[in-house]
Order: C-alpha cells, then structure tokens, then sequence
C-alpha cells in the first residue's frame, strides 16, 4: 500500500483527491437540492420527504460518515495546497495582472469560499440536522421557518448561497480537468454547466427560505 | 513601416546576486522607436547606463526570434508582456503609448530563483526532464523511420505540444508558481506517440515526483498558463497529464 | 602545417566502411576511464555528447546558455535532408552527394560529403525513434518537402520548428544521459582557452559566467562544436550568443582555420529598419516555393506595390534563372537581390529590400492554402513589421546567416591539434564554398551521432596518452593567460561599449566582404579593422567586474575575438582569386554577373596557420581531388 501513500502525496494525487471528493459534493448537493425542491408541493410534501429521508435508516448515515470523511479530506488537502502554493511563490509580484481569460473571481477566491462554505455548513447542521435540533415535538418545516425567520440568518444563508454558487462554478470543470477529462469536444460542455450548475444551485437553494418564508 | 519615437518610465527590478534583496529602479526610456522590439528598447537603455557609468540591466536572451526561450520576464504583471503568443523578444514597442510607464520584473517563483536582475536560474525544468523527459534509445539501434506508422493527427498533436520552449513563462504566470504546462506538454508530446508509449508510466510518475521535489506549485486550473504561454500550448495537455497519472498510479507495475 | 585528410583510398561507396573497420576499438570496460569535453550544445555538439555518453565515456559538456536546449541550432526552420527517397522521386545517396558537391560550388571533399549523404538516413531513424514529431501524411508516414532548390523532395520537417524538434532530441538525449552519470553538464560556462599537452588537446579553461571563476577541465579528448561566426557581420539570423571565440582559442593554440571567406549570406530575410536592430530575421526559404520575387522596372520607383503595374515589375530571378526562378540557389538569389539594388530598383523606405509576393499564390491556391503553408512565417513577419503579408507583398533583403569555413579537419573530424576534433558549423568539412538548404542539420547530427562515435574511439584507442590532471603547468599557464586578458579589458576604462564597435565592425565587413566583394574594398577592410581593433583596446568601456555575472564582459571577449577574426576571414576572401559559392569578388564573373571559378588554381581549401601575435599568418593548402565529379560551371539557367 506504499504506492497509495506515493501517489496521493504528489501534486496531482492530491489534486486528484480533492477532485473526488469535490464530486461526491455536487452528487450530495444535487440530491439535497432536489430533496428540497419538495417545498414547492408545500408544507405536507416537505415534512414527508424529511420523513421518508430518515427513514433510510442505515444508508443514511452511511452516507452521512461518506460525506463527512469526504468533507476532512477535502478541507485538509485545501490548507495544505493553499500553503504549498503560497510558498511556491514566496516574492510576490508587484504588478500582477491577468491576462484575461484565464483566473475568474471564482478561481482566485476557492480557499475562501471553501472557508466560508465550511462556516456555513456548521451553522446550516447546527440550526437543522436532526443530529443536533430536537425534531420530537415539531415538523421539519417548523424548525425552518423559525431558523430562517431571524433575519441574521436568512441573510447569511442567501449570501452563503452565492458564496456556494462561487464555488461549484470552478470547482465543477477543474474537477473534470484534473481528472483528465478535457477533451475539445467536450469541454466547452463542461464549462457551461459549471456556470449552469452554479446559477442553479445558489439560485435553487437560495429560493427555498424564501418559498418557507413565503408558505406561513 | 512608419515609425515613429515615444518616451517611457521603466521601474525595473534591480538584484545584484540571488542574496541580494533587490530593489526598484526607476529610469527615463526616450525617443524609442516604435519599430524596435522590446529587447531593442532595453539595449538602448543599457547603453546609455554604460556610457553613464552605471550597471546595465541584465536579462536573458538569444534568439531574438521567439524560438530559444531564453527571454522573459514580467512587463505590468504580464510574463512576456501585453501581447498574446508573443515572447518578449518578438513584442515590439509600437505595442506602448506614449507616456506609459512599464513595470518589469523578472519570473518570480521559488523554483526560479534570481540571478541577477531579470535572470533567473531555470535549470528547475532541466531537473525534471532528466527525470524522464526522453525515450530510451541507443544511437543507431532505431529501424527505418517508415516503419512505423503514425496517425496524422496523433502526430500533429504530440507536435502541439513539442512546440514548448521551455521559457518558464506558464510558472511565471500562474499565481500557484506550478510548472504543469510545461511538464505536461513533455508528457503529452511522447504520450501520444508510439515511440513514447513504452515508458509511459515511468515518466508520468517521475516526472511529476521531480517536479514536486523542485518547490513549484499545485496547478488549481487558473488556465493563466496557456494564456500567457508564447506557444499556445493548450491545458488540454495538463489534462492528459493526470490522465496518464491515473493510469500510471492505478494500472501500471511502477 | 601538416595537412592529411587521411580520406581513405578505394571507391568512393565503401570508403567509410573500410575506415570503420581500420580504425581501433576501445573496449567497452577502457570506455568509462575515458573522459571527453564536448563545448557546444547545438545539433552537434549535443548530439555527440549523448552518443558517446550512450557509448561508456565520461562526457563534460559545456554551453555558454543556461540549459543545452537553448543553443542556436533551436532557431532552424526549414528541415533536414536525407536521401530516403520516400517520394520516390528519383533521389539517391548519389544524388545527395552530387547536389552538395555542386551546390559547394565543387570546394568541399568527395570522401566528406559521401559519407554524409550515406549517414542522412540514420538521422531520421534515429530521431523518429526518439520521438520526434515529424510532419506525416495521412497513411501515417513521412512526409517530404522540396527546399531549398533541390528539384527533389528529400527533406524532412517538423513545422517551422525543426531545429528546435531535432535539438530537443539531443537535449532529451542528454538529460537522459546526465541522470544516468556519464554527462556532466556545465552550462553557462564559456571557453577562455584551449590546453595542449605534448602537442594534444587536454583541456579547456572556462569562466563561469554566474561567478565569474576561472575553472579549469581536463580530459582524453576535447570536441568543439560551438558552432559559426555569421555574427561577425553584427547583424546575422545568428543568435545573439553565437561567436568565434572557442575556434579562433583553438586557432591560436595551433589548429587552421579553413576557408573562412566562404560566408553564407541567406536571400529571405526581414529587411533592416533602424540602428538600434540587434538581429535580423530569417523567413524560411520554403516562401520561395510559392511567393515570387520581384522589383520595380524603373529604377527609383517608389510608387507603392501594388499601383505597379504588372508590365512595369521585373520578376528578375523567374527572368535570368528560368530553370530554377524563384528557387534558384541562397548565394545566387542573395546576389541578385543586391544587383537589383545596386541598380537603384530597392523597394521599402532604406531601398534595400525586394518584394516577395504571394498575390498569385494566393489567387491560384486561395487564402487558406497559403495560411496552412505559411501561417505561422506570415505571422511572425506581421508581428516583426506590422504589414500584412497576405494583403502587401513581403519585404525581404539577405543577411548573413551561415559560415562554411571553420576549423579545417580530416575525415576524422580531427583538427590539425591532435585531440582536437571540430564538429557542426564550426568545421568546414562539408559544404564547399556554400551549403544548400536544409544540409546543416544534417551535418551537425551526422558528425555527432554517426562519425564522431567511431573516430573518438580510433583516436583514443590508437593514441598514447600520458595522465593529465588540471594541476599540470600547461592548465596554470592557460588559465593565467584567460585571467590576464579579462583584467586588460576591465583596464582599458573608456568609453564605448562593446556592442558599439561590435556594430561598426558588422559596418566594415557587411560593406566590404559581404555578398559582392573588390580588392580594394577587401584592403579598405583590413585597414579599417586594424584601426577599429586599436580604437577597442584604447576605448572599450566595460561596466562592472568580473567578479559576478556579466553580459558586458562576456559581450567584450567576443567581439576582441572578432576584430581579430574578421582580418582573417577578409585576407582568406584577399588571396582567393575566383569567385565561388558564397564568395563573390567582382573581378572574377562572367558577363552576365555570374561567379568564375579557377579550378585550375583554386581548386583547394585555404587552410590559415596562426604566426603569433601581431604576424601574417600563414598560408596552407589542402588539394581538392575530384574522381568521382566532374567540375562543372553551377548552372541554375
Ligand atoms: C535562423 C536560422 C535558420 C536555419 N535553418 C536551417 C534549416 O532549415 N536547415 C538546416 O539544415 N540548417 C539551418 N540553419 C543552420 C543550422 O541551424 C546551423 O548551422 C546548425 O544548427 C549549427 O549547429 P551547431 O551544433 O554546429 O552549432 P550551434 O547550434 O550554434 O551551437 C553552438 C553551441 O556552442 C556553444 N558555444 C559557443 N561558443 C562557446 C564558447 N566560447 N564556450 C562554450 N560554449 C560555446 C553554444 O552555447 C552552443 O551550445 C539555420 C540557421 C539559422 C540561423
Ligand atoms: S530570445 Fe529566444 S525566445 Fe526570445
């Protein structure tokens, strides 16, 4: 198993890893997503895909555990390129210009949208997992709309929205591009659904507390 | 050809040694034909440093003709300068307007360290071709060349990429320092070959493991590389590099 | 001065195979306590250093850029010939032969330049097997081109970029070699001096251009193959590294120099546009296949191009060489570009330029024809001019671009120093009085990967050689001698650089020993030389110290070397008394304006020993026989 270790040590193998693992996150997001879109059948539909949801027992958790080593991973290897990378360059340019076409705010800004992703994430499980709130007494909708009700929180959750849009939209082609998947026909493809998905995913998710708000 | 003269500001990247701290300088570029290539401009300046008793500026070149690689440094931020697929030596000054004022600094990565002024020491990219940036055959052991036959496009593409000059400009340029372009259009040129094929696995591995060892940086996809690259090598080729790692890394006995 | 081509006898086909034979072998185990110094990393130098390392020799390969792959062989466009024949076109090792025997003008060696053609095809293998990304048709075969002026398709390319693709291969093949130990790399080092033990080459003193230090290297052997001096004439295609100085050190430790007046002056060049040019840029001759040269009727018409009428252009070259046109030989079309000039026809705002244009191809091909073809020749003189060469005819005028003469070796490839062997541009073995397109990057990888490899191993193995370390007095004398040089051009504190009279003397030597050269231009040159060279060693002004690196000094070194060489290159074009190949003086032509050879009395290589400081050097001959050729007047009617 040396070679494991080797491979996943190298630039590209840790690259690689982050890849993978960004993938798994835009499969979870999809289905989340998707999953949340039962708000729109209203309030009955949504408490029954949460239902239905925690039925799956077993798998749930399953994937939870999948998500969350998917998660350490993921963040580990970020601080640890974003420090090699930094050294890498240790004199910084005193002009340092783009030449178009190339880094786009959302390249540029990953570690940072990461970070703020990972705040939000805690806070999004702290206000909503069944892990951690007491859902005995009242239906997932309840506890949303209370959550969402505070101002603070709805404004930090929308602008995490766009935050996560950020994200996917370079996270999404550079994991293709990293493991290997750029071929001319194809790529132009996926760089348009990175836009696409990323339009759809601070748009779709950032609409739900307002569709909760909006359903009292 | 109409010419015509235009005056400039150079704040330059002045380092005496690789231990030297550097500094700014910042001299009068005038009446500076619009015809002359950049590198011209620098002569005219360097002249005139010498006949006033002053250090010219030191930089790299050779060729002139954009095919050696040896120039290159940053203009405003900008490795080989404003234009697109254009080595330093071949932007010429009718790119400038009147007035401007040009910031020039020379490749800055820590793989590269300066040498003196604009120069830096790239013998980085040496190390990792040595790491297997070649196909192990004897002089005089090869068949006839017609004997072995390959797709047009296949050749045309390993050409794409053999095209590298090795300039450094892709490092230069990415705000990681990674010299992936660079090894990957290495990789990719004998990838795509039969010829290549046989050590494929080897090299990928080794290659990427040198090009760790030599303190350059993780590529994060900014794509600023084949912007800047003077050759327009494509990152498609970075592509075939984790490719052909995957495959190394998974399938191969290395 | 002894002067043996040591050519072996027999005919002319199975020469190189007997001499393979005859020459000793070094056994494979003596090979690694044998250490060699390569100088020069282009096609030559590059690909001797990987072959003999392949071979078991310790091999320390030094180059003045900051990595091999950067020497001067990177800038060839064109391609490589090779008598494959793969067109079926009707060529042959012989053909081969015969085309660079005639297109040097009948002044190279027969046993040479056989052995050339014959080894051509090796080259390709070898490359191709290395991976080299050769132009291919859509069978997957190899692809050919005609260039140059040959009238068959014998040369092999890899886009505008085969130079660069070949050298890849040698630098490839090195690096290879270096991770495996048996290269030692010393790159940004130049050779200050040449060290002679008993009469045989054992060393070389190098500065180190990052340190400045003066370090010294012994071996067995030494190679150079730092390539030509077309930069003598300041403006060249040459690169801006490339000079004389290792084979003008090696000409003042003892080894002649030959023919040094047979320069190449390429006819596709981007013409000069202001004293502050550094270089000149080389359009690949390919151009010539499709685009037509022309000048005005009139002289002194300076009507734009294109509001001259079609029956007032004289396409000069379709007109006197009829058989050829537009591809007619480098020397010959460069010769009649400045005819044409002379006559007052020069286009462009110096009217030094003629017209290359491409409207008819255009109109005959298309637009998209002409860009798969061209694309990138066209958008580089686009870039250099600022006109658009598929709307206004190109401009173009010649520029030095090749040198032929060098350092006179044997078969062998050995100089008249024993030990010493010269390879690539930097011999003069094999073009005669002018090399034909696309010859050069077949020479240099024909003498580093297929001749150097066996006669090494006959001089090593035939040769008593005592143990040499770099402690010997020959290696303090060279290097107290490379020291005291540098200290006397940082003494001269004046006040010109040595890019300003660098210039000058590009001046003298392009006016008076360029493409049409006169006795008394000839004797004006040496004059002006000498007085140029003392105004250097009052005046020079270098900035700085020789402490660090240095671009002023390293600059300074060459040109001293220069001012010394051009005497030579200018007394060698004085006492040929013909005109030939690259070599043009006026008072030997025909009526119509074309060279007169006197093979009766010239038909040898001038071969110049140095006399020591301050003396005429001395004058030696090498014969040229011709048995299998026969001398003929180099007709492209
Ligand atoms: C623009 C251009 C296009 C050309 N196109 C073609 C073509 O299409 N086909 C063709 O056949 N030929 C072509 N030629 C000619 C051909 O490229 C050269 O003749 C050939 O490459 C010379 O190779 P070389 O190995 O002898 O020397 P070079 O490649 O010149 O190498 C010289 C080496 O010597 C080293 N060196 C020099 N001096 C010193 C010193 N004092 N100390 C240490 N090292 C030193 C340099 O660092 C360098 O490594 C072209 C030439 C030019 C200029
Ligand atoms: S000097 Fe050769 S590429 Fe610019």
């Amino acid at each position: 198993m040396i070679w494991v270790a080797r491979i996943f040590s190298t630039s590209i193998g840790k690259k690689q890893l982050m890849a993978v693992t960004g993938i798994l996150f835009l499969v979870f997001l999809t289905t989340h997503l998707l999953g949340n879109l039962s708000i729109y059948g209203g309030i009955e539909a949504f408490n029954a895909y949460a239902e239905h949801l925690h039925a799956l027992g077993k798998l749930l958790v399953v994937a939870e555990v999948g998500l969350v080593v998917a998660l350490i991973i993921h963040v580990t290897l970020a601080i640890i390129l974003f420090f090699e990378n930094r050294k890498a360059r240790p004199i910084k340019y005193a002009v340092d210009k783009s030449g178009g076409g190339g880094r786009t705010l959302s390249s540029q800004t990953m570690p940072f949208t990461g970070l703020l992703i990972l705040a939000f994430v805690g806070l999004h499980l702290a206000n909503l997992s069944h892990h951690i709130v007491d859902q005995t007494n009242r239906t997932i909708f309840q506890i949303a709309y209370e959550v969402f009700a505070n101002k603070g929180i709805l404004i930090f959750y929308l602008a995490s929205m766009v935050v996560v849009g950020l994200h996917v939209r370079h996270g999404l082609w550079s994991a293709f591009q990293t493991i290997g998947a750029n071929h001319p026909k194809y790529m132009p493809f996926i760089e348009w659904l990175s836009i696409f998905f990323a339009v759809i995913v601070a748009v779709g998710f950032g609409s739900l507390p307002l569709a909760i708000l909006a359903l009292k | 050809m109409s010419g015509k003269n235009i005056n400039l500001t150079l704040k330059i990247w002045r380092q005496n040694s690789p231990e030297d701290r550097g500094r700014w300088e910042i001299f009068q570029a005038k009446d500076i034909s619009t015809e002359a290539s950049f590198l011209e401009m620098l002569d005219i300046v360097n002249e005139q440093l010498a006949l006033a008793g002053k250090e010219p500026v030191a930089f790299d070149h050779d060729c002139r003709e954009g095919i050696c690689g040896t120039c290159g440094c940053a203009v405003n931020g900008r490795p080989h300068g404003p234009d697109r697929e254009t080595t330093l030596c071949q932007l010429h000054m009718r790119r400038f307007q009147e007035g401007d004022t040009l910031v020039i600094e020379p490749y800055r990565a820590r793989a590269f360290p300066v040498i003196k002024d604009l120069v830096v020491d790239r013998s980085a990219f040496d190390g990792v071709i040595q790491a297997g940036g070649f196909v192990s055959v004897n002089t005089g052991q090869a068949q006839d060349a017609n004997n072995l036959p390959v797709p047009r496009d296949d050749a045309e593409r390993a050409m794409d990429a053999a095209a590298c000059i090795g300039c450094g400009a892709c490092v230069a340029a990415c705000p990681n320092a990674a010299a992936m372009l660079f090894v990957s259009a290495k990789v990719s040129h004998l990838a795509v070959l039969p010829q290549g094929r046989t050590e494929a696995a080897r090299r990928a591995l080794s290659m990427v493991a040198q090009m760790d060892a030599a303190g350059f940086g993780n590529c994060t996809n900014h794509k600023e590389c084949e912007v800047e690259c003077p050759k327009g090598i494509s990152i498609s080729n970075i592509a075939r590099l984790n490719r052909e790692f995957i495959k190394a890394g998974l399938a191969s006995k290395e | 001065m002894q002067l043996d081509s040591k050519i072996p006898g027999g005919p002319l086909e199975t020469k190189w195979d007997r001499h393979r034979f005859d020459l000793k072998l070094v056994n494979p185990a003596n090979k690694r306590k044998f250490e060699i110094i390569v100088v020069g990393t282009g096609l030559a130098g590059g690909s001797a250093s990987a072959a003999l390392a392949e071979l078991g020799y310790n091999v320390k390969t030094f180059c003045i850029q900051d990595t091999p792959r950067r020497a001067h062989s990177i800038a060839a466009q064109g391609g490589i010939n090779a008598a494959k024949n793969y067109p079926n076109d009707g060529d042959s090792i012989w053909r081969l032969f015969y085309d660079t025997i005639k297109g040097g003008d009948f002044r190279a060696r027969e046993g040479n330049v056989y052995r050339l053609a014959q080894v051509s095809n090796l080259i390709i293998d070898h490359c191709v097997a290395l991976g080299l990304p050769f132009a291919r048709e859509y069978g997957g075969l190899l692809a050919n081109r005609s260039f140059g002026g040959a009238q068959v398709s014998r040369t092999f390319y890899a886009r505008g970029q085969t130079g660069q693709q070949l050298l890849l291969c040698c630098y490839q093949g090195m690096m290879r070699q270096i991770a495996a130990g048996q290269i030692t790399m010393f790159p940004r080092r130049e050779m200050l001096e040449l060290v002679t033990v008993n009469g045989q080459a054992r060393g070389i003193v190098v500065r180190n251009l990052l340190t400045g230090e003066i370090e010294r290297h012994a071996a067995h052997a030494v190679v150079l193959a730092t390539g030509g001096y077309g930069n003598v004439f300041y403006l060249s295609t040459n690169g801006a590294g490339s000079n004389v100085s290792a084979a003008w050190k090696a000409y003042k430790k003892g080894a002649g120099f030959a023919n040094p007046c047979y320069t190449q002056i390429h006819p596709t060049c981007i013409p000069v546009h202001g004293d502050y040019q550094s270089k000149l840029t080389l359009m690949s001759e390919s151009l010539r296949n499709d685009g037509r040269v022309w000048v005005p009727k009139q002289a002194g018409d300076k009507r734009p191009p294109h509001e001259i009428p079609e029956s007032e252009r004289d396409y000069y070259l379709e007109r006197i060489y009829p058989s050829f046109g537009n591809l007619a030989p480098r020397d010959i079309s460069s010769r009649a570009a400045k005819l044409m000039c002379d006559q007052g026809k020069g286009v462009g705002s110096t009217g030094l330029a003629v017209y290359l244009d491409f409207a008819d191809a255009i109109k005959r091909l298309g637009r998209k024809v002409i860009e798969e073809r061209y694309g990138n020749l066209f958008q580089m003189y686009h870039k250099i001019t600022d006109q658009d060469p598929y709307e206004v005819p190109m401009m173009i005028f010649p520029a030095s671009h090749y040198t032929m003469g060098g350092l006179w070796v044997d078969y062998n490839l050995m100089s008249t120093i024993p030990g010493l062997f010269a390879l690539g541009e930097a011999n003069f073995s094999d073009h005669g009085a002018n090399r034909l397109g696309a010859s050069a990057l077949m020479q240099g990888l024909a003498d580093g990967y297929f001749v150097i490899p066996y006669t090494m191993g006959g001089y090593l193995g035939g040769t008593p050689l005592t143990e040499v370390n770099t402690s010997h007095p020959a290696f303090t004398e060279a290097e107290a001698a490379a020291k005291a040089r540098t200290e006397k051009l940082l003494g001269i504190k004046g006040k010109r650089t040595a890019a300003s009279f660098h210039r000058d003397l590009g001046n003298i030597m392009w006016e008076y020993c360029g493409m049409g050269r006169n006795d008394e231009g000839m004797k004006k040159a040496l004059k002006l030389i000498a007085d140029l060279r003392g105004d250097f060693w009052q005046n020079l002004l270098i900035p700085g110290t020789d402490k660090n690196f240095n671009q002023s000094l390293e600059r300074a070194g060459r040109v001293a070397d220069f001012l010394e060489f051009a005497e030579l290159l200018v007394t060698d074009a004085l006492a040929r008394r013909e005109s030939c190949g690259g070599h043009f003086n006026e008072a030997f032509q025909t009526e119509d304006h074309e060279p007169l050879r006197d093979d009766e009395n010239m038909c040898h290589a001038a071969v110049w020993e140095y006399a020591g400081e301050g003396k005429d050097p001395i004058f030696n001959k090498e014969p040229l026989v011709f048995e299998n050729v026969k001398l003929a007047v180099r007709s492209y009617k």
